[in-house]
């Protein structure tokens, strides 16, 4: 009993900013609530919910956030091991490096968009000037959908690569160095060091850092509102993108609450999944190691 | 095959971590590293290995100069403190990495490692990782490790600081064996000196980087060549006492009697040891120790003597031994 009532502040907090929108919007998306019923949620038997199925654009939008998620993030490991592993050698100045190296990180989302839009500007931006003189030819960056979403993820790898970086290191500092001393005493070169010793004992942080990155990734939301505004023609339109246009813009609430309620649940069985694999692969890798 | 070093240093920063060591590991001989921590005997241990460059002098493996070889290219098995077992891996495959590294084939591999972890009494384990292991068996797999490595030389880098005393103690024998079957220049460092007596033929005893003296347990405990020495060999320790023209009189605990004459003292306090009692007594020399069989009475008016050959004269200033 004084356990929980320990726990009762945070939980208390919890239920506030967290369970009770989910079931305020869970109840929501089963009600019709817009200008049409004049604000007022009118209940409506699941009929958000069918055109929520029939939806093309809401799995368009999908389809958009999935590739934007699993192409950036992807990249972000793999960027953010190979950094990483820079920073966690013996390099002169390394505290100064580190530290600079984690700014793009510590720069407001819609400051650092607003940025790359002007660098990605056409024709007025210096990356089109530079195709221009070069090859003579516009790339039109954020105007073309093709390329647009690549420009977007190119923005988010730019921004969050540091905050993998930042937790793949903290995971290599834990690593001891004896290991890598015995593996070099058997003759093992860095390739083999690097994938017996540093890949599986990272496994956790990668996990992790795998985790943090798909959630924040699948809920985008700012960096494409500034960048594209979801254009053009949907093709950058994230599914957090679409729920805002459905409430603030077509004033919508309902729909835009079973968008939420219904993302909400492929998230959280995405997590669920990625949770399992970390599990599985930290039991694996769990290990007491003795000192 | 004999392990030589010849005038190894090694220097940090204009600061020598290690100076001038020269000494010489015979074949079959087990030569342990001891002293306080700082003194470099781990870094010895890692100048060997290649872990670390030197930064003076040379390392030889039966007159082949090893000095600037790679860590691989040198043939030496190395047991570290920690063990570096790999978490991920059970003992089966933290002993096949090495062997895979070096191209053995999976026949090979497999009867190699029946055949060591027979030696080390753990085949039955050879599917568990290093968690599930106690700390005396995670100490031979890390140990089976370098046997399967065949080396030139054997470096033990306190293999036993991790354990719990009795469990040190029930282990030495064994390691004793395994270690001196192998019939190769062994060096252990140990901060323990029971340890480093009950292992090692001879003892080398390091001070601030620096060899004070190497010779048999033995000799360093009654043929100290410093005071250092005699400090930091024998346990309860060595005591010393100012003598009037200015030397360091060095009496053992155990040679100092009660008698009729000599010096004066009144008792302190006592340790009850089992099988003996140390007794602190005051005296104008400062507090002696005195190692006094356990039914020993302590007599009213307390004088203290020792026979002239049980003491070892020490200049105060260098503290260096004194020839008699």
């Amino acid at each position: 009993m004084p356990l929980l009532i320990l726990l009762l502040p945070s939980l208390i907090l919890l239920i506030a900013v967290f369970a009770l929108p989910l079931f305020r919007y869970g109840w929501l998306s089963f009600h019709a609530d817009s200008v049409m019923t004049g604000l007022v949620a009118i209940p409506n038997q699941g009929a958000n919910w069918q055109r929520f199925i029939h939806d093309a654009r809401y799995w368009q939008d999908l389809i958009q956030t999935l590739r934007f998620a699993f192409v950036s993030v992807t990249a972000e490991i793999v960027l953010g091991l190979i950094i990483a592993l820079i920073l966690n050698q013996p390099l002169r100045m390394r505290a100064l490096i580190r530290s600079s190296s984690l700014i793009p990180w510590a720069l407001p989302t819609t400051v650092m968009a607003l940025g790359w839009r002007w660098i990605f500007n056409t024709p007025y931006g210096p990356i089109d000037r530079l195709m221009q003189s070069g090859l003579g030819q516009s790339l039109n960056a954020l105007g073309e959908p093709s390329i647009a979403w690549i420009t977007t993820v190119y923005a988010d790898i730019w921004k969050t690569t540091p905050f993998v970086a930042l937790i793949l290191l903290a995971g290599l500092q834990t690593i001891p160095s004896d290991l890598y001393e015995a593996a070099k005493l058997e003759g093992a070169s860095s390739w083999i060091c690097l994938r017996r010793i540093t890949i599986p004992l990272l496994l956790p942080y990668l996990g992790l850092a795998l985790m943090f990155r798909l959630a924040q990734a699948f809920g985008v939301f700012d960096l494409v509102q500034v960048m594209t505004g979801g254009g053009p023609a949907s093709s950058t339109e994230s599914i957090a993108l679409y729920a805002y246009w459905n409430a603030l813009r077509f004033l919508d609430f309902g729909y835009s609450a079973t968008i939420m309620i219904g993302s909400f649940l492929f998230l959280s069985s995405l997590i669920l999944i990625a949770w399992l694999v970390i599990t599985v692969a930290r039991n694996r890798a769990a290990g007491v190691y003795a000192k | 095959m004999t392990l030589e070093l010849r005038q190894v240093g090694r220097n940090i920063n204009n600061q020598w971590i290690v100076e001038n060591l020269t000494m010489t590991v015979a074949d079959n001989e087990c030569l342990a590293l001891v002293g306080p921590s700082g003194c470099g005997k781990s870094t010895t241990l890692r100048l060997i290995a290649g872990l670390d460059p030197v930064s003076t002098g040379s390392v030889q493996i039966s007159g082949r100069d090893i000095t600037t070889l790679s860590p691989a290219e040198r043939s030496v098995g190395m047991v570290f403190q920690s063990y570096a077992l790999l978490p991920h891996l059970n003992v089966f495959e933290n002993l096949e990495l090495g062997l895979r590294i070096r191209g053995v084939s999976k026949r090979e591999r497999t009867s190699k490692i029946r055949q060591v972890l027979d030696l080390v009494q753990l085949w039955n384990r050879a599917n568990n990782r290093p968690a599930e292991l106690s700390g005396g068996q995670r100490q031979r797999v890390a140990l089976a490790r370098a046997l399967l490595r065949e080396p030139e030389v054997y470096l033990l880098d306190e293999p036993m600081s991790n354990l719990d005393a009795q469990l040190r103690e029930d282990i030495r024998p064994e390691l004793r064996r395994l270690v001196l079957e192998q019939r190769k220049p062994t060096i252990y460092v140990t901060h323990d000196q029971h340890e480093a007596m009950a292992m090692a033929q001879r003892i080398a005893v390091l001070n601030e980087g620096k060899i004070e003296q190497i010779d048999t347990p033995y000799n360093l405990y009654h043929n100290p060549c410093s005071l250092f020495v005699a400090r930091f060999i024998g346990r309860p320790q060595i005591n010393c006492l100012k003598d009037e023209s200015g030397h360091i009189r060095g009496v053992r605990p155990e040679a100092i009697r009660f008698s009729d004459s000599g010096l004066s003292g009144k008792l302190q306090s006592r340790e009850w040891l089992g099988n003996s009692q140390l007794l602190f007594l005051e005296t104008q020399q400062g507090v002696i120790r005195i190692m006094a069989p356990p039914e020993q009475a302590i007599p009213e008016q307390i004088r203290l003597t020792w026979r002239a050959e049980d003491e070892i004269l020490f200049n105060a200033e260098t503290g260096l031994r004194l020839s008699r």
